[in-house]
């Protein structure tokens, strides 16, 4: 017994170098807790900014401006984009209204025609002009007829060519 | 206890030696030492227990607030002021015209306000405002500017945050205030005494979307508009409000910049597509206003339907209000004069009626195009004699002939043929009673007296066979005659709306069939009677290289005290070209002044929309067309 704590003594760090350990794991500690609430900060910090300047800008949309701020700025918010665009269509169905476009006519000196000074020609494949159209017709609803599922009648090379299709596809869709 | 004197030798291993745990060395303290030191513990365990009281009473404090009766109000308060409730409006669909022109769009208008606690001096801003908004109708008024002063006053004593002094200011008279507020900012800084340095500070705006007609008074009867608190009103704009608006959100927004509240995609309103051709909306009522200067007319309408599918192409009603400036509704619909009359006012027909009756007799076979009838200029039904319009005797005339001269008697005499059930059976059929369905707000029902009713008596039925009687409106007369224009005898549903663009997808409902309430062979057959009868008259609504058919219409006006015989409603309804119907005309003058009859008034107003409506809709001559199919 007195030859193990005789080895253990012998083996035993120095109280300095104990010390100097303890101090060492203790700055460490502190260190690595300075750093994470360093970049806790920092992030939280950004956040924040980044925060102020959302809230900013949705205050652009929903709140009141000053008269003198400044009207070039380069951010604009997607709803003021809306309301712009929204502004000059109408400005531009002003410019191409039935007023203006008559008053256009007769700056030109043109009269409109009447029926009797028209000339019908026969234009094979003519296709007379279509109502507009300012979006796609809905899709229509294909229903599946059969109860069995295609995964479960598709043979193995079936199955191969169908992933080489989807993996080529994949790759095709991802190219800028 | 032992002890190691200093200068006592020992050896190495011995000191090092740790001493037996029971062996507490016993370290010498003087008193003083002693004494500071229990002086020193017993401050610490006092700020210690200092310490531990204030947490104690802190936690105590929180869970006493969690259970205490204010909490409720305390939670309240405290949402208050982290989060504000905002309304989002989706802005308005669009409603376009059926090649794609805007008929009805927005724009940009400004909310000007007050932030009081900014506000600098209360006069100029006042003084500011009322003379840059001086030409807009709504703050036209002397006393405006002290009403902008006593505002920010009132603010200013209870408190309020913001206040509103003007709304719908237009985009160049917000430039000109925000000029007015550089010149002010940049005003050197001297004394300005007790008048104060002019300034516009507290001055805000807020820009929102306003709906705005680019095309003013066109089509204003079919669009009606969107009043201030953002409703539709009449037309388009109040039948498809709710899809037109979208669904407005409410929000809460967060103010604290760790939890933005994103702002809602909203849904914008659905767009509309129209059947109304605004080329074709614009000579309509410009053919109506020459034909009211003309005639003298008190009102009119002109109605342009694609009988094939029942698309209205053009409804033009008078009068007409600029729905950009809908304030003035009440100064231009006086008398309750409705908004449109094609659709809200019933009216008795006249002899365009009889299209209707001779359908359902040669419909039902109680009379065909060669059955003879001799007038002898009077007919008794029901206790009254009904007499022809020029109170003649024409003779024996076949059905044509009826038609032709606009024969009361004879079609007297066709109803009584049809008998009461079925003549009634035959007009309900028609649709008429009841509202059309169509797709405009306001729509009146008219009156079918039907037998059996209180006020029915057996006279009606004579006097209904030749439109008087009966309260009929526009709308209801074209959807009933498209039966017979279309030479199918289906009689389509009348409607504007087109089609509908919603979530990026354009749907159009198929046209609707309303019923069939003759044969296609009865409508082949009334119209080139029709046809055939415009021809024999030679009428004013003729129009070279086009075959059409058509028909008068003059009406007596009811009045308190009878018919009145100066007043009357002169009507034409016409459709063409006969061999394939494009488009089917209805002409109503109210009260015309030079010419009480239909055939003079109302009839070259047909001639003259036709002449315009087959360049537009590019209709060629029959002749060409005979041409092209020959060859």
């Amino acid at each position: 017994m007195e030859n193990i704590k005789k080895l253990t003594q012998a083996y035993e760090q120095a109280p300095w170098r104990r010390q100097m350990y303890m101090i060492g794991v203790i700055l460490l500690i502190l260190v690595s807790a300075a750093i994470i609430a360093g970049i806790y900060l920092n992030v939280t910090a950004r956040a924040a900014a980044v925060g102020r300047q959302i809230q900013e800008m949705q205050v652009r949309v929903y709140g009141y401006h000053y008269l003198t701020s400044d009207a070039g700025e380069v951010t604009v918010p997607i709803e003021e984009l809306e309301q712009r665009i929204a502004n000059l269509t109408s400005q531009l169905a002003i410019l191409t209204s039935y007023k203006v476009m008559q008053e256009r006519v007769k700056d030109l000196n043109l009269d409109p025609i009447e029926a009797d000074h028209i000339e019908y020609i026969e234009v094979p494949g003519y296709i007379e002009r279509q109502t507009t159209s300012l979006a796609p017709p809905p899709e229509p609803v294909v229903v599946n007829a059969s109860a069995i599922d295609p995964q479960f009648k598709e043979s193995l090379f079936e199955w191969v060519a169908d992933q080489v299709q989807r993996t080529a596809r994949y790759f095709s869709e991802v190219r800028p | 206890m032992r002890r190691y004197m200093a200068g006592q030798v020992v050896s190495a291993g011995r000191i090092r030696r740790k001493p037996p745990a029971r062996e507490t060395p016993d370290i010498p303290y003087s008193a003083n030492e002693k004494a500071g030191q229990n002086l020193t513990g017993w401050r610490f365990n006092l700020l210690g227990i200092l310490f531990l009281l204030a947490g104690a009473m802190i936690i105590i404090q929180l869970v006493r607030l969690q259970f205490s009766p204010e909490r409720s109000e305390f939670v309240s308060q405290g949402e208050l002021y982290s989060r504000t409730l905002h309304i989002f409006y989706p802005p308005r669909g669009d409603i376009y015209d059926r090649w794609g022109r805007l008929l009805a769009g927005s724009t940009l208008v400004y909310e000007v306000g007050a932030q009081v606690d900014n506000v600098e001096n209360a006069d100029t801003i006042s003084f500011a405002i009322s003379k840059v908004l001086s030409g807009h109708p709504e703050y036209d008024y002397p006393e405006y500017s002290d009403e902008i002063f006593s505002v920010i006053h009132r603010a200013e004593i209870s408190g309020t945050a913001y206040v509103q002094l003007a709304d719908f200011v237009t985009p160049e008279e917000l430039a000109q205030l925000q000029d007015w507020a550089r010149n002010y900012a940049n005003l050197p800084d001297v004394d300005y005494g007790e008048a104060g340095r002019p300034s516009l500070d507290g001055l805000v705006y807020r820009p929102r979307l306003q709906r705005y007609y680019p095309e003013n008074e066109l089509g204003a009867n079919v669009l009606g508009f969107v009043n201030r608190e953002g409703t539709g009103m009449f037309g388009v704009e109040a039948e498809f409000n709710d899809l037109l608006a979208g669904a407005p959100l409410s929000v809460w927004m967060s103010l604290d910049p760790y939890q933005v509240t994103e702002i809602p995609q909203l849904k914008s309103g659905a767009d509309l597509v129209l059947t109304i051709d605004r080329e074709i909306q614009a000579a309509a009522e410009d053919v109506l206003n020459n034909a009211l200067e003309e005639s003298g007319a008190d009102g009119g309408v002109i109605l342009v339907m694609d009988p094939n599918t029942g698309e209205m192409l053009a409804i033009a009603s008078t009068p007409r209000l600029n729905p950009n400036e809908y304030w003035n509704y009440a100064n231009v619909f006086t008398d309750n004069t409705p908004y449109n009359r094609a659709v809200s006012q019933d009216y008795e027909p006249g002899s365009v009626f009889k299209v209707l009756t001779m359908a359902a007799a040669l419909d039902d076979g109680a009379v065909t195009p060669d059955t003879e009838f001799v007038d002898t200029g009077s007919i008794q039904l029901g206790g009254i004699t009904i007499r022809n319009w020029d109170w003649g005797a024409w003779g024996p005339q076949n059905m044509q002939g009826c038609l032709s001269h606009s024969l009361n008697v004879c079609l007297t005499w066709v109803a009584t043929e049809l008998g009461a059930g079925q003549f009634y059976r035959y007009m309900q059929n028609f649709g008429f009673g009841r509202t059309t369905g169509m797709d405009l707000a306001g729509e009146a029902p008219g009156r079918l007296k039907l037998p059996g009713d209180t006020d029915w008596f057996e006279a009606e039925l004579g006097t209904n066979s030749f439109g008087q009687g009966i309260a009929v409106t526009p709308i209801q007369m074209v959807m009933a005659i498209s039966s017979v224009a279309n030479g199918k005898g289906e009689m389509m549903m009348p409607h504007v709306m087109r089609s509908m663009v919603r979530d990026g997808f354009q749907y159009t409902p198929t046209p609707q069939v309303i019923g069939k309430p003759i044969s296609a062979e009865t409508a082949h057959t009334l119209t080139e009677l029709l046809a055939r009868s415009l021809e024999g008259e030679s009428s004013d609504a003729l129009i070279d290289g086009y075959r059409v058919a058509g028909k008068t219409g003059t009406a007596e006006i009811a009045t308190p005290t009878g018919y009145s015989t100066s007043e009357t409603n002169a009507s034409f309804v016409g459709w063409g070209p006969v061999d394939n119907p494009r488009f089917l005309v209805y002409v109503w003058l109210e009260k015309p002044q030079s010419s009480p009859w239909g055939s003079i008034v109302a009839a070259p107003v047909f001639a003259d929309m036709v002449e315009r409506l087959v360049v537009l809709m590019d209709i060629p001559p029959d002749g060409v067309l005979q041409g092209l199919a020959d060859h």
